[in-house]
């Protein structure tokens, strides 16, 4: 029943997607954004059909949102918009088994007038079952696009609440348009963090209101069914966190803990052997220890793509005493055994997933490097990424692989997936195509502008504009060692003439500088922060302005100055 | 009916002088001055050996004569065959006095508002009546320093007696200016602060000190020029460390701090004394080659790092000795100064050993303090403080039989033997109405 | 159907035991010590001889069978593993201070193997610790018995799986400034915490009934009686008064201690132990008649009001009274030199070596339900012992290895200085704590008061 209500969920939104053109409202489209197709061929692409097979070339047919076919001599329709595939590699879209992208946290509930610390209302302290991911999710959040950027198609979106924050929905990450729904209540999001200044306010609060919840709502459903046959039964109390509960006693629904530490991994685990709900660990941080008590529970794992910062490895002192050098060598010790645990999962024959709670989008690929560059196979890094999540989120009837019928969800690249320097060239998201600009890091260095030789001190003349029209002022960098100082003149927002700041939190990154000065205007300090690419002796960037905006930035080295310094 | 043990009864046997002091109906034992022979007894000096078969004769407050046929006529006479005599010990760093019941604020004197407050007077503030006291002086401390806390420069320390009614009849003839010497550690698990805040309190934080310092310089040499100066009781204080008249006792514990601290007072030319250094054997030699005495303490207390043995705090006071550090022990108590003679039987066991131990609660305090020529010892024209136990006062099972300080035999009462006396065999007892 | 089962079983008080990694069992034969048995005296030179975990053997001129290890501990003395009743060390979460009666909530939940006090105590002889709920509430959440058997990564694998259970309750200051002061509601005094009790007993006779009348009924044909609510704060309290539960009571004043015994009178409750008790000596003939007993600090008093009446005479006294004393640490520090802290009793009340030694071997033993397993070197008992350079009671006593299940995990001459189970993979500097990481009672209760300044001087 289960798959069937998913299919016909699945082609519901297919078919809104189709009928919902504009004509209904006898308009045509002018925003300019309308396809003109929605029929791709990807043509003569290495393509990676699944995990651990090979790449082969060949041409990827897409309609609809559906892999017509894939191989070597498919007959391309009228309508397909060829893209030229010669050089790029062809991945199936990536899958986040555990999502926060796009999600907004509810507002706090209000506390009613004789609030009772010790016995606060479920949704006051964060037992909130019936909540569902779908509901706080916007596609337009920065990181579902970043997400989607890195290669993410497909999300299990984990609602932001309490120690039961409520269920989870399977979204895809494509048109705004659409709800991108593909599955709802998929799981029961839960944690072991408790609410502040009431009950349960610890992770031993928690448990013990877990154990309470479950058993409740266990015993509801009995009454319930005694209700219904039986005459003269009291009638049951019924409450939406007990009906919301149903489906996670009845085996239907996991619970999906988050559960970073091996503690909390433990945790977990002795409540689903005591309560007898089916498991999803999410969140592991930190399991190494523990990887055959995981893999005895049989619980789903979904580990947090995401590995610790070496910042303080590689800033470690020299000079220091043998009882210090121990110490680092401990932390140093941490830190393999951190970056290794990955790879000994996938030893372990466990097939896990990841979950980018809590990580930025834009250092996902380097985690996954470190962990591929400590154990962790690329076949296993491609199955953690594609086919092990469909499995564990139970849609690999269509996501996961690259297949006839299977939802049109690609990345494609310009080189072999983990191959250094490779870049994400094209997303597909359920039909849609996404299309990424490629940076030149290889032409800058070509042309011998090394990082080394950015050259930042010095006067620059700069220009902004903004709607009050143009303007600018000088901008002076002083460098003292590693760090960098000066002033920015700009147009005395009082009244005429210049006036001038000092700058500060001046950064260097790569070719990229960015520094702020504060403005004082009618009493009013406001910050301005200047970021802006260097390249030889000019300067590119934007002038941003909190809550006004951003405004473009130019300047260029003045060279006469610089011997006056 | 009673199943009191037996060993009870012996025990009150070897009670009977604290129920001959003890409190009898309509009656008050008082401590009480005279001619005092403490006859016939094991007296160790600390300073010039262990003397046996030896009495101590006291008088006026101060030890009279010792010696093995020192004439009984006109002296109350108290037998100590088969007992000890040693000097008071003193703990070099507490807030007796300053405080009565820890979780009631009204009760709590030991810190003001402020962080520039040296003007603030340990010794002013000690309740001669505190119940802690008779608790403490029974245990053997006759002598402890109590100690402001709080701000940068919470206030001056005094060294008392325990006895007398008055501050100035308890005042031993030491005071310092306290200063908390800005710290990178964490104060406890409640200190949530992030590294960098932590840094940042730091350096704000010795920059005050700094800029304190440097106002109490100009402050002292205007007022040597003779100068008409503000009213400023704080900085008033600060300056008479600027000249010497009163040292800077230094609170400083992390292993960096230290080294800070020993920088920082570089030609300060101050008389300088550090307390706490619980990280103090990371630096020992660093220490020791600044030639900075030490009240460290308390021994028995956690490490300060999860990294640490786990005995370093117990080891602490014996590392620093052997680098050469002069040293003293504090418990950092206030009712529970009692447990002086523990600590200190801690960092014995632990490599101080029994001797410098002994050394470490009287004579290098009593040296430390500037008191050498009045405490520390049982020497003739000492001030009489002394204890009589029946062995090593470190020993948790020694009694002690008589206290002495500056003189006054002191009662050997307090509550805890009170409720002793009131409640052993309890009367009604369980049945009776 | 299964989950039925489970809940059934849980209603008639059999726990689901969680299966259990095999824990280490040593062997091992110490030779020539002063053995100090806390139960039958001191033997000079004598020898006692583990096997698999277990005593087998006390006695003069024992030989080590084949395969195990002899330990001359000559001129050394032996005594049984120091027992504390009162702890707070290797736990996650002390106090679920958000309600008056938490007893739903179980320690054995939040044990932390990890946490370097246990070790810090194996060094200090310590082998079975009390990690009890914190003193928050009135009836706080259920403890756990650890064994220290360091170096375990399984929670499970300290737990003392064959200790009975144990609740916390707390009278007094605590759970009225937390709940009356902090949030609101009763208790706001000390009548206030003995009717939180009475209530939450007679809802637990309620609830008892509640359930056995439907149990009754629910096998019978068109059965109209529904299930009750689950409540496992008041199933508890049903195993409490169905004496499955021994109740560890924070307690110091003479007055609410009277009122417990008197409650448990009521009630049929007559294991019961009370915590602290600073004030027991006043009322040290009931606690002897109808208890099992007071743990007592060895000498902590005026920190706070209701312990200003204090006496460090407190264990002659109850024991002199015929009580069931022993003396504990509540605090990370004074878990380390539980040994000093019972010899404390000698200065203070003059007690016996074997009485004293007592206090912290077979008497808490007795007071958490494990005096048949552990407690005392006699044969058969679970080998948990130290060995001391001095004796025990001496203030200068160093130990110098500690076993639990004749497993040694400590060992002063050979143990590595850096003991941290769980290393950080960022942080290269460590932290410095300077006023200690002591465990305390009212643990986890910061965010009820408004700075937590008030809780640098608030112990216990």
């Amino acid at each position: 029943m289960k798959r069937t209500l998913l299919k016909a969920g699945v082609i519901g939104l297919l078919v809104s997607g189709w009928v919902s053109s504009n004509l209904v409202l006898g308009q045509s489209d002018p925003s300019g954004k309308k396809r003109i197709t929605d029929t791709y061929a990807i043509t003569n692409a290495t393509v990676f059909t699944a995990p651990g097979k090979a790449g082969t070339k060949a041409t990827v047919l897409i309609q609809d949102g559906i892999i017509l076919g894939v191989g070597t001599n498919l007959s391309l329709p009228k309508e397909a918009r060829v893209i030229a595939g010669d050089s790029l590699f062809i991945y199936p879209g990536f899958i986040d088994g555990a999502s926060d992208a796009g999600i907004t946290k509810p507002k706090d509930l209000e506390r009613p007038e004789g609030f009772v610390s010790s016995n606060p209302a479920d949704e006051i302290a964060g037992i909130t079952p019936w909540r569902s991911a779908k509901d706080q999710f916007s596609s337009s959040g920065d990181k579902v696009d970043d997400l989607r950027k890195t290669g993410f198609t497909l999300i299990q979106s984990v609602p932001d609440g309490g120690m039961i924050a409520g269920k989870t929905s399977i979204l895809v990450l494509g048109s705004p348009t659409s709800t991108n729904l593909l599955k709802d209540n998929a799981s029961l999001a839960a944690n072991f963090r408790g609410s502040r200044g009431m009950y349960p306010g610890t992770p031993a609060g928690v448990m013990a209101k877990f154990r309470d919840v479950y058993e409740n709502a266990e015993l509801t459903q009995q009454r319930g069914q005694q209700y219904a046959s039986v005459a003269g039964v009291k009638r049951p109390e019924i409450t939406p966190t007990y009906s919301a509960m149903s489906e996670v006693i009845n085996g239907q629904t996991p619970v999906l803990f988050t559960t970073p530490t091996e503690l909390e991994i433990r945790r977990a685990i002795n409540l689903q052997k005591e309560l007898g709900f089916n498991l999803v660990l999410t969140g592991l941080e930190e399991y190494e220890a523990i990887i055959d008590v995981i893999k005895a529970s049989n619980a789903k794992v979904l580990i947090k793509l995401e590995t610790p910062s070496d910042k303080s490895i590689k800033a470690q002192k020299e000079e220091v005493t043998e009882a210090t050098k121990a110490q680092y060598e401990r932390v140093k010790d941490a830190y393999s055994k951190a970056i290794a645990q990955a790879g000994k999962l996938e030893k372990a024959g466990i097939p896990f997933a990841f979950t980018t709670v809590g990580t930025k989008p834009a250092d996902l690929m380097k985690s996954l490097k470190v962990m591929m560059e400590n154990g962790l196979s690329e076949q296993g890094a491609m199955a953690a990424l594609t086919t092990n999540p469909a499995n564990i989120l139970g849609i690999s009837r269509f996501a996961g692989t690259i297949e006839k019928g299977k939802m049109a969800n690609l990345v494609l690249t310009t080189d072999s997936l983990f191959k250094e320097g490779s870049q994400i060239k094209h997303v597909v998201v359920d039909g849609f195509v996404y299309d990424y600009e490629l940076t030149s890091k290889k032409k800058a260095e070509a042309n011998g502008e090394k990082k080394d030789s950015l050259k930042v001190e010095g006067n620059w003349d700069y220009k902004t504009e903004s709607p009050q029209g143009s303007s600018g002022g000088v901008l002076a960098i002083a460098k003292e060692g590693d760090t960098y100082s000066g002033t920015i003149t700009y147009d005395d927002p009082s009244g005429s003439g210049k006036t001038s700041a000092p700058i500060r939190d001046v950064a260097v990154e790569g070719n990229k500088l960015t520094f702020f000065f504060d403005v004082t205007a009618s009493g009013m300090t406001i910050a301005v922060e200047i970021s802006g690419e260097i390249s030889g002796t000019s300067m590119d960037g934007t002038m941003s302005i909190a809550q006004i905006g951003s405004f473009p930035f130019e300047a260029t080295l003045s060279p006469t100055l610089i011997s006056n310094n | 009916m009673k199943r009191l043990n037996k060993t009870f009864f012996a025990f009150l046997l070897a009670f009977l002088p604290f129920m001959a002091m003890a409190q009898i109906d309509g009656e008050f034992v008082k401590p009480r001055t005279g001619k005092f022979l403490l006859k016939n007894a094991t007296v160790v000096t600390v300073t010039k050996g262990t003397l046996n078969n030896t009495s101590v004769l006291i008088e006026n407050g101060k030890i009279l004569e010792i010696g093995t046929s020192i004439a009984e006529a006109g002296t109350e006479v108290i037998d100590c065959t088969g007992l000890f005599i040693y000097p008071g010990m003193i703990d070099s760093g507490t807030r007796l006095g300053m405080v009565e019941v820890s979780s009631v604020a009204e009760t709590v004197d030991y810190a003001d508002l402020g962080s520039f407050t040296p003007n603030m007077q340990a010794l002013t503030t000690v309740n001669p009546n505190s119940e802690a006291i008779p608790v403490t002086r029974v245990s053997g401390v006759t002598t402890v320093l109590t100690v402001p806390t709080g701000g940068l420069f919470p206030g001056t320390a005094a060294l008392i007696n325990l006895n007398g009614y008055t501050p100035d009849q308890m005042y031993a003839g030491f005071k310092a200016v306290v200063m908390n010497f800005p710290s990178s550690a964490r104060r406890g698990r409640f200190d949530r602060r992030s590294d960098e805040d932590i840094k940042k309190d730091n350096e704000k934080a010795l920059k005050e000190a700094n800029d304190l310092w440097e106002n109490a310089v100009s402050y002292n040499q205007m007022k040597k020029n003779g100068a008409e100066l503000n009213y400023y009781p704080e900085m008033d204080q600060l300056s008479k460390v600027v000249s010497r008249e009163l040292p800077l006792l230094i609170e400083v514990n992390a292993a960096s701090d230290i080294q800070n601290a020993i920088k920082w007072v570089e030609g300060k030319n101050a008389r300088v004394i550090f307390a706490g250094v619980a990280e103090g054997w990371r630096v020992a030699d660093e220490i020791a080659k600044s030639g900075i005495p030490v009240l460290t303490g308390p021994v028995q207390e956690l490490p300060t790092r999860q990294s640490d043995r786990y005995d370093i705090p117990y080891a602490n006071a014996g590392k620093m000795a052997k680098a050469g550090v002069k040293l003293a022990i504090r418990t950092n108590e206030e009712e529970n100064v009692r447990n002086l003679p523990f600590h200190a039987g801690f960092a014995a066991a632990y490599g101080l050993g029994k001797e410098e131990a002994l050394k470490a609660v009287t004579i290098n305090a009593a040296e430390i303090f500037g008191l050498a020529d009045q405490l520390g010892s049982v020497e003739v024209g000492k001030v009489a403080n002394l204890i009589v136990s029946t062995g090593d006062p470190f020993e948790t099972r020694t009694q002690i039989m008589h206290v002495f300080i500056s003189g006054y035999r002191i009662p050997l009462s307090n509550r805890h033997i009170r409720l002793y006396q009131e409640f052993l065999e309890r009367s009604p007892g369980l049945n009776a109405n | 159907m299964k989950k039925q089962s489970y809940f059934l079983a849980a209603l008639l008080g059999l726990s689901i035991q969680i299966a259990t990694a095999q824990v280490k069992k040593g062997s091992v034969l110490i030779k020539n010590a002063t053995v100090i048995t806390a139960t039958k005296g001191t033997l000079e030179n004598s020898d006692l001889l583990v096997q698999d975990g277990i005593i087998k053997q006390i006695g003069k001129n024992l030989n080590a069978p084949s395969g195990v290890q002899t330990i001359d501990a000559t001129g050394k003395f032996l005594m049984p593993g120091i027992i504390d009743a009162h702890s707070h060390v290797g736990l996650d979460v002390v106090n679920e201070a958000t309600a008056p009666i938490t007893s739903e909530v179980r320690m054995k939940d939040m044990v932390n193997p990890f946490e370097v006090g246990i070790y810090r105590a194996l060094a200090g002889g310590v082998t079975v610790s009390h990690a009890m709920h914190g003193s928050a509430n009135v009836i706080g959440g259920q403890n756990a018995t650890l064994k220290h058997r360091w170096g375990s990564i399984d929670p499970q694998d300290i737990i003392m799986q064959d200790a009975p259970r144990t609740i916390k309750f707390a009278l007094g200051e605590n759970p009225t400034r937390v709940h009356g002061r902090g949030a609101g509601i009763q208790p706001r005094s000390r009548m206030g915490v003995e009717a939180v009790i009475r209530n939450g007993f007679n809802e637990a006779l309620q609830y008892k009934k509640a359930w056995a009348d439907y149990n009754a009924k629910a096998s019978g044909k068109g059965n109209t009686t529904v299930a009750p609510e689950y409540d496992e704060r008041l199933q508890t309290l049903v195993d409490i008064l169905d004496g499955k539960i021994i109740i560890h009571c924070h307690s110091y004043r003479a007055d609410e201690i009277y009122m417990l015994i008197n409650v448990a009178k009521d009630f049929n409750i007559t294991k019961l132990v009370f915590q602290h008790t600073n004030e027991g000596f006043k009322v040290a003939p009931e606690i002897a008649k109808y208890t099992m007993g007071a743990s007592v600090f060895a000498d902590w008093w005026a920190y706070k009001m209701e312990v200003y009446y204090s006496t460090a005479f407190n264990a002659a006294i109850l024991t002199a009274n015929g009580a069931i004393t022993s003396i504990n640490s509540d605090d990370a520090e004074l878990i380390r030199h539980l040994y000093h802290e019972a010899a404390k009793t000698q200065r203070y009340g003059g007690m016996t070596d074997d009485q004293a030694i007592a206090l912290i071997t077979i008497n808490p033993a007795k007071q958490l339900g494990i005096d048949d397993k552990v407690g005392s070197l006699e044969v058969g008992k679970q080998a948990d012992m130290v060995i001391f350079d001095n004796h025990p009671l001496s203030v200068y006593a160093v130990p110098l290895m500690t076993f639990v299940d004749g497993v040694k995990y400590f060992d002063i001459k050979e143990n590595a200085d850096d003991q941290r189970l769980k290393i950080s993979a960022t942080e290269m500097v460590e932290p410095i704590f300077l006023s200690g990481e002591a465990h305390r009672c009212m643990q986890d209760t910061e965010f009820l008061f408004e700075t937590t300044e008030s809780l640098f001087n608030q112990k216990h």
